[in-house]
């Protein structure tokens, strides 16, 4: 029986890390989504972009200063994190922008071609083969009581809660928020009152971009190896901000964490007694989903919108 | 005048109908072209490049030679993408606008068998596809006649890599992680057969293609006990399984089928990947057997850079000489049908990198062992002669 608690509460702390990368990735989704209602299908993409960026300075310090110390990667987040905000800002200005007045759906599609442009130029300037990331995490553990979580699993989750801590109180709790709740209720409405719309949008872009660039340097070492095809994960962070209800700040963390834990258990512990589990391992957070769904459409955080005619 | 047209362009047809036979698609007298489908843009795009460029290392050793019969050998290669469907469009415009003589080192499991009608429709051969998956030999499928594999596939892999252990270890628990698609499907069939053949029984845990976590795997061969573990995997899941297992206090040996032979799998797995065995359909490209040998000595002749050089290029280097000695036996004036024939004499022939290789028409997968390969000292070193 204890080896059963055991195993449930070691897969629970995997399974709530892995859920945090995917509500890193979901809380990306639900910024520019809050603001602007526009689905940003290139989330998986800039994270991806961010890891690239952040392994470039790091191996660029390194070749210049020798072997890493901690500083090499303080100053190469510090770097990452000016590249994010630029590039945040940029790509505000070349695809939301002058897309503003178009249907959602077109600036829905232009993030697909965005996430599909910025893979191939990865792949162009990089290079093809996969790098071997460099990360100051090692390979230490904490274990107590049988039960073990690496430290950069630590660090996911950290920066996972603090980021949505960060990003709800600013936007339930801040003028800034605020406005960019209203701008994405009504943005005439909102121009009107005086919010500057414009920059309400190149804010949210830049924030997104900010999220996805650190969880892109925390997940590159998880994943062992780096390369273009990283922001598929956005794909399974989805349905992880529908889960906790799209355009919720809280509830993309607690839908990512559910998505984790469901999905390591069930390959885990499950599988391991009843077979049958085994077989529907990679439906069964599509299950769970929808279930959800059925009894609450807007998701577990998510507001009813009604829209009157 | 018209009538002179007439006669005049009857004559030259009875010239050419007398004349010699019309010779096979993609061969003139002084060339033979050949269709290659790789993965350019999609998942598998790092081995696009380098795979064509180590058949093209080969090609261009035979063309300086005088080619073979006096015809050199010109490669097309075309973008799959890793796509099934993409593939049959590459290989329709290659059998047909191009008129390639045969396919050749197609790589992926799925994109080769969608094109098993097309190739049986067209007549045209298929030489070395890229895929250990050991269904590329499996004569009761389609075309099956015109397919010859050189990997010795994941199956006998699988169950190579389970005899071993039990020789070493008869009361050895053997537990296998596979991949849940067609590669995995291949592993199972091995583990299936050698668990009949032994009676030993094998802890089985799937995962998804893509996985970042494998906690739940890994808890799940502790708490079965199990002391020997197979990854059938490709690079990223040895790395993070091993690191994983590493971390939860888990040391049983590992091993891994050909896709973990990958020199990163010892560089990022660190020291929870120290002895780590993997099992290659083929010599190291570092090592010194005679193909390993030749292929260093012609890299430096024709300054192949650095990033190039290893496994994989290799790999495009070993299967371009077994198409090259098929084109041999093929004879002077080839024909898809004589380049068949000419394979299926292929009895024990050394490459120089695979094992012994040996074709009849009853039997095209060519080879039945692997050598076994250890991470020592963060090093890959070979462990044995050929297994089988």
């Amino acid at each position: 029986m204890t080896e059963l608690i055991t195993g449930l509460l070691q897969e629970s702390i995997s399974g709530i890390a892995l859920g945090c990368i995917y509500a890193l990735i979901a809380l990306g989704f639900t910024l520019i989504y809050k603001a602007t209602e526009v689905v940003n299908f290139a989330q998986g993409e800039l994270m991806m972009v961010g890891a690239y960026v952040n392994f470039f300075f790091v191996t660029t310090f390194i070749s210049s200063a020798g072997e890493p110390t901690l500083w090499t990667f303080i100053v190469a987040l510090a770097g990452s994190i000016i590249f994010a905000l630029a590039f945040g800002w940029l790509l505000d200005l070349i695809i939301n922008r002058p897309m503003k007045d178009e249907p959602i759906f077109s600036i829905i599609m232009a993030t697909i071609s965005l996430s599909i442009i910025l893979r191939a130029l990865v792949a162009i300037i990089a290079g093809p083969m996969s790098l071997l990331p460099i990360s100051p995490f090692g390979e230490g553990v904490f274990s107590f009581g049988g039960i073990v979580i690496s430290i950069l699993d630590t660090f996911i989750i950290g920066s996972a809660v603090i980021l949505v801590i960060l990003f709800y109180y600013f936007f339930n709790k801040t003028r800034w928020g605020v406005a960019m709740q209203a701008t994405s209720e009504d943005p005439i409405a909102a121009q009107l009152m005086g919010i500057p719309v414009n920059r309400v949008n190149s804010l949210v872009w830049i924030f997104s971009a900010l999220v996805a660039t650190i969880s892109g340097i925390l997940l590159a070492p998880k994943l062992s190896l780096l390369d273009t095809t990283m922001g598929f994960l956005g794909l399974k962070a989805f349905p992880a901000a529908v889960l906790g209800g799209f355009g919720s700040i809280a509830g993309a963390i607690v839908g990512g964490v559910i998505m984790g834990v469901i999905e390591t258990i069930s390959i885990g512990t499950l599988s391991f007694h009843y077979v049958w589990i085994k077989e529907i391992n990679d439906i069964i957070v599509w299950i769970v989903l929808i279930a959800v769904l059925m009894i609450k459409p807007d998701g577990l955080f998510g507001v009813e919108k009604v829209k009157k005619v | 005048m018209k009538k002179m047209t007439g006669l005049l362009i009857s004559i030259l047809l009875l010239l050419t109908a007398c004349g010699k036979q019309a010779p096979a698609p993609g061969v003139t007298d002084t060339e033979i072209l050949i269709g290659n489908i790789q993965d350019l843009s999609g998942p598998m795009k790092e081995l696009g490049a380098v795979l064509p460029a180590g058949s093209n290392l080969y090609f261009r050793h035979v063309n300086e030679q005088g080619g073979v019969h006096g015809r050199q050998i010109k490669m097309i290669v075309e973008d799959h993408q890793y796509n099934p469907q993409k593939a049959v469009t590459s290989a329709k415009k290659l059998i047909e606008k191009d008129q390639v003589f045969c396919l050749y080192h197609v790589i992926g499991t799925s994109p080769c068998e969608a094109l098993r009608p097309l190739l049986a429709e067209t007549g045209t051969p298929l030489i070395a596809p890229a895929t250990q998956s050991g269904t590329m030999s499996d004569m009761s499928r389609p075309a099956s006649d015109l397919i010859f594999h050189t990997d010795t596939g994941y199956d006998k892999q699988t169950r190579i890599l389970v005899d071993h252990i039990l020789s070493e270890d008869a009361n050895a628990k053997i537990g296998v992680i596979y991949q849940d698609d067609d590669y995995g499907e291949n592993v199972l069939k091995g583990a299936a057969e050698v668990e009949q053949a032994t009676g030993t029984s094998i802890q089985k845990e799937a995962y998804q293609r893509g996985a970042t976590d494998f906690a739940g795997q890994v808890g799940n061969l502790i708490k079965g006990g199990v002391n020997h573990v197979i990854i059938a995997g490709v690079v990223k899941e040895p790395i993070i399984v091993m690191k994983t297992a590493a971390a939860m206090g888990f040391s049983p040996q590992f091993y891994g089928t050909s896709p973990t032979m990958d020199h990163r799998v010892a560089l990022a797995a660190g020291p929870a990947g120290e002895g780590f065995i993997a099992a290659n359909f083929a010599n190291l490209w570092n090592s010194d057997a005679p193909g390993a040998v030749e292929y260093r000595e012609l890299c430096a002749k024709y300054e192949v850079p650095e990033a190039y050089m290893g496994m994989y290029h290799f790999y495009g280097f070993i299967t371009a000489k077994v198409l090259v000695e098929g084109l041999e036996r093929a004879g002077k004036n080839p024909t898809r049908k004589r380049l068949v024939n000419g394979l299926e004499t292929l009895n024990k022939w050394d490459s120089g990198a695979f094992p012994p290789i040996t074709y009849s028409s009853s039997d095209h997968a060519g080879t039945e062992s692997v050598v076994l390969v250890q991470v020592k000292e963060g090093v890959q070193t070979v462990i044995s002669d050929w297994v089988d």
